[in-house]
C-alpha cells in the first residue's frame, strides 16, 4: 500500500531534456524536504510528548521514584509489577473496571446502533432527532454529570421521586451504591449521539441496489438485515468497539466529578475505577514509581484486549473487498 | 394495477403490513423515548438553577420554580471571579485550537499532497495513535513538565497545540486528498512553493474543515476537566474544574455546604459557548466526526 503512494513521478518530464530532467529531480527532493518540514510539528511533538514520556514512564515504573527522591533514588526492578498482584485495591479496581466496560461498551454500541437504523429509514423530522441525539456529547462532563446528579440524588432526585410513585419511600441510593449504574448512564447519554451518527452515515453508503436485489429475490426485512446492512457494517462496529474499548478501560473523569471533582476525591466504591486507583498512588501518596508500574499493565491488558478483537474480527468482520467478488 | 389489488390482500402481504406497521411504531417509540431521556436532564437542570435553595432541596421535588429566581444567575457570575475562570477557558481553549488546526492542518495537507520516502510508516504512526491509551503519557508527561518547571503555566496547553492531534490530522487528510489536483497544479507550474501551496489554495478551501476542528478542538479543553486539575491552581485554573469541586459556598459556613443552584446557573452559563458553537457548525461537526469515525 505505502509502495503505490510514494511513486509519483512527473509524467511529462520529457527524458530528453537533461537540465529539465535536473530541474524536476531538484523539484522533487525539495518537495519531500517540504513534506518532512511540514509534518515535523507532530514528529518532534510525537517523540518529544509521547515516546520520550513513555520512555520515562517505563524506566521511573522500575524505580522507587516519589517525585522528588532523586538522592534516594533506587531501582526495584520487577518489584513494583509483581507488588500489583498482592494490592487488592489494584486487584479490585481492576474488576471494577473491567465490569464497568462490559456494561458500558455493549449498551452504547446497541443503543447508538439501534437509534442510526431507526433513522436510516424514512423518519419525519430525522434532522431534528439526529441533532437533539447528539447534543449531549458537546455539553462538557461537569454540566452533564451536574444534570445528572440531580436527577440521580438519593434524597430529592427525580428518579428516586418518580420510582416513590409506585413504591413510597424509595431511597436507591443511584450515586454510591449504584454509581457504576449511573456512569454507564451518564456515559450512554453524552456518547449515543456520536456513535449513531457515525453509525448512520456508514449506513447511508450501503449501497441500495443490495438490499433491492435481496427484496426481489424474496428476502424479508431480517434477512436483508442479517445478511446485508449487519455484514456491511461490521468494519464500522469493529473499529467504534476497538476505540471504545480503549476509551472505557481508562475511564477517570466520570468517576472523579461525581465524587466531587477534586484530585483528592474518592469515588464510590462500586466505581472505584482502575485509573482512579493509578492516579491516587501518584498524586495522594506521591507512589510515582509504583503509579507507573500500574499504568504500563492497564496498558498491557489494552493492547492484549485490541490484539483479541482484531484477532477476533477475522471471523465476524466483513472487508468490502468481498462485495466485488461474487460472493 | 387493477388485477393486482387481490393478491396484496393474501395473508403473507396482510402479514407483512401488520408487521411493518409494528416495527414503525416500535420505530417511534424508541426515538421519543431517547428524546424525553437525552432532553430531561439538560430541562431539569435548567429549572432547577432558577430556584431557591429551600425550593430545591424540597421533596418530592417541584417542577416549576415559584418564584422564578433569576437572580441566581446574577450571584453565579458574581459570587466568585467567574470572568477570569472564563477568561482561563477560553484563553487555553483559543491557543490549544489555533495551533492544533493549524499544524493538524499542515500535517494532514503533506500527507494527503506531497511525497517522500516513509511516509506511508509515518501515516500509520498516526493511525496508531488513534488506538493509544492516551492516560500512559498523561502521567510521565506531568512527571517530566514539573521537572523542567512548565506546572501551573500555561505552556502545556501551547506544545500541546503545536504538537497537532492525530485525529485532526487525519481529519484534514481525508479533506485534503479529496481536493481535485488540478487546483495545485496551476500553482505548481508557477513555481509555489508547497507551503504556499497549502497556505494560499488548500486552506482557504478548507473552511468547512478548518471550522469542524477549531470547533471539536474548543469544546474539548472547554469541558476538559483532567488537564487543569492536574496543572494548575486554584487561581490559574478553568471554569471546568471552579465547576466540579465546591465553589458556590457560604463564606460564613462552617460546612462548606454548596449552594447548588447558584453552581447551577453558572454551569447552565459555562455549557453554553458549546452548544452556540454547535450549533453554528452543525452538519460540518457531525460530517468531520463521521471522518474520523469510519476510518
Amino acid at each position: 500500500m505505502a509502495n503505490t503512494l510514494q511513486t509519483t513521478s512527473p509524467t511529462y518530464a520529457p527524458k530528453t531534456n537533461k537540465q529539465f530532467g535536473l530541474r524536476l529531480r531538484s523539484r522533487r527532493s525539495s518537495r519531500q524536504l517540504a513534506f518532512y518540514a511540514m509534518i515535523s510539528p507532530w514528529l518532534i511533538g510525537f517523540l518529544l510528548l509521547g515516546v520520550i514520556p513513555l520512555i520515562v514512564g517505563l524506566l521511573a515504573s522500575f524505580t522507587n521514584y516519589d517525585g522528588l527522591n532523586v538522592d534516594a533514588f533506587k531501582w526495584l526492578g520487577m518489584r513494583n509489577y509483581s507488588r500489583v498482584f498482592q494490592d487488592s485495591e489494584a486487584l479490585y479496581a481492576f474488576q471494577r473496571t473491567m465490569l464497568w466496560s462490559a456494561l458500558n461498551v455493549p449498551i452504547w454500541l446497541i443503543l447508538s446502533f439501534t437509534l442510526a437504523l431507526i433513522l436510516n429509514q424514512g423518519i419525519r423530522a430525522r434532522g431534528f432527532f439526529r441533532t437533539l441525539f447528539y447534543l449531549p456529547s458537546i455539553i462538557p462532563a461537569v454540566g452533564a454529570v451536574w444534570a445528572w446528579r440531580l436527577l440521580l440524588d438519593p434524597n430529592n432526585g427525580v428518579v428516586n421521586a418518580i420510582i416513590s410513585i409506585f413504591r413510597p419511600g424509595t431511597a436507591v441510593m443511584w450515586t454510591t451504591d449504584y454509581a457504576l449504574q449511573s456512569l454507564t448512564m451518564i456515559a450512554v447519554w453524552q456518547g449515543a449521539g456520536v456513535g449513531m451518527v457515525i453509525f448512520l452515515a456508514g449506513l447511508q453508503g450501503i449501497p441500495r441496489e443490495l438490499e433491492e436485489a435481496a427484496f426481489l429475490d424474496g428476502a424479508t426485512t431480517l434477512q436483508s438485515f442479517r445478511h446485508i446492512t449487519i455484514p456491511l457494517m461490521t468494519p464500522v462496529i469493529f473499529f467504534q468497539l476497538v476505540l471504545a474499548i480503549i476509551g472505557s478501560l481508562q475511564q477517570f473523569a466520570l468517576p472523579m466529578l461525581l465524587a466531587g471533582g477534586r484530585m483528592g476525591s474518592v469515588p464510590p466504591r462500586a466505581a472505584y475505577f482502575f485509573v482512579v486507583h493509578v492516579m491516587r498512588q501518584i498524586f495522594t501518596f506521591s507512589r510515582f514509581g509504583y503509579g507507573l508500574a500500574l499504568l504500563w499493565m492497564l496498558f498491557v491488558v489494552v493492547v492484549v484486549l485490541t490484539i483479541i478483537v482484531f484477532g477476533s474480527s477475522r471471523f465476524w468482520v466483513h472487508y468490502e473487498v468481498d462485495i466485488a467478488g461474487d460472493k | 394495477m387493477a388485477a393486482l389489488t387481490p393478491t396484496v390482500r393474501t395473508p403473507q402481504a396482510q402479514r407483512d403490513r401488520t408487521s411493518k406497521r409494528l416495527r414503525t411504531s416500535i420505530s417511534y417509540l424508541i426515538l421519543y423515548g431517547t428524546a424525553l431521556v437525552i432532553s430531561v436532564p439538560v430541562i431539569w437542570m435548567i429549572l432547577s438553577s432558577l430556584k431557591a435553595e429551600p425550593e430545591f432541596i424540597q421533596y418530592p421535588p417541584i417542577v416549576i420554580p415559584n418564584p422564578v429566581r433569576w437572580d441566581n444567575y446574577f450571584h453565579a457570575l458574581t459570587w466568585i471571579p467567574y470572568f477570569k475562570y472564563t477568561w482561563n477557558s477560553t484563553f487555553l481553549a483559543t491557543i490549544f485550537s489555533l495551533f492544533t488546526v493549524f499544524t493538524s492542518s499542515m500535517v494532514g495537507f503533506a500527507f494527503a499532497r506531497l511525497d517522500a520516502p516513509g511516509k506511508g510508516k509515518l501515516f500509520g504512526i498516526v493511525v496508531s495513535l488513534l488506538m493509544v491509551p492516551g492516560i500512559v503519557t498523561i502521567i510521565p508527561q506531568f512527571v517530566i513538565f514539573a521537572k523542567i518547571g512548565l506546572t501551573n503555566t500555561y505552556w502545556p496547553w501551547f506544545l500541546w497545540g503545536i504538537a497537532a492531534s492525530p485525529f485532526h490530522v487525519f481529519l484534514f487528510r481525508q479533506f485534503f486528498t479529496s481536493i481535485p489536483k488540478e487546483l495545485e497544479d496551476a500553482a505548481e507550474v508557477d513555481g509555489a512553493t508547497p507551503f504556499r501551496i497549502f497556505w494560499q489554495i488548500f486552506l482557504p478551501n478548507a473552511k468547512p474543515a478548518l471550522a469542524t476542528s477549531f470547533i471539536l478542538n474548543f469544546v474539548g479543553v472547554w469541558g476538559d476537566w483532567l488537564a487543569p486539575v492536574i496543572y494548575l491552581d486554584d487561581v490559574k485554573t478553568t471554569l471546568a474544574v471552579k465547576l466540579a469541586t465546591p465553589t458556590y459556598v457560604n463564606p460564613g459556613d462552617p460546612s462548606g455546604h454548596i449552594l447548588v443552584t447558584l453552581t447551577l446557573a453558572a454551569a447552565v452559563i459555562y455549557t453554553i459557548p458549546p452548544v452556540i458553537m454547535f450549533f453554528i457548525a452543525q452538519r460540518n461537526i457531525m460530517e468531520g466526526v463521521v471522518t474520523t469515525g469510519l476510518k
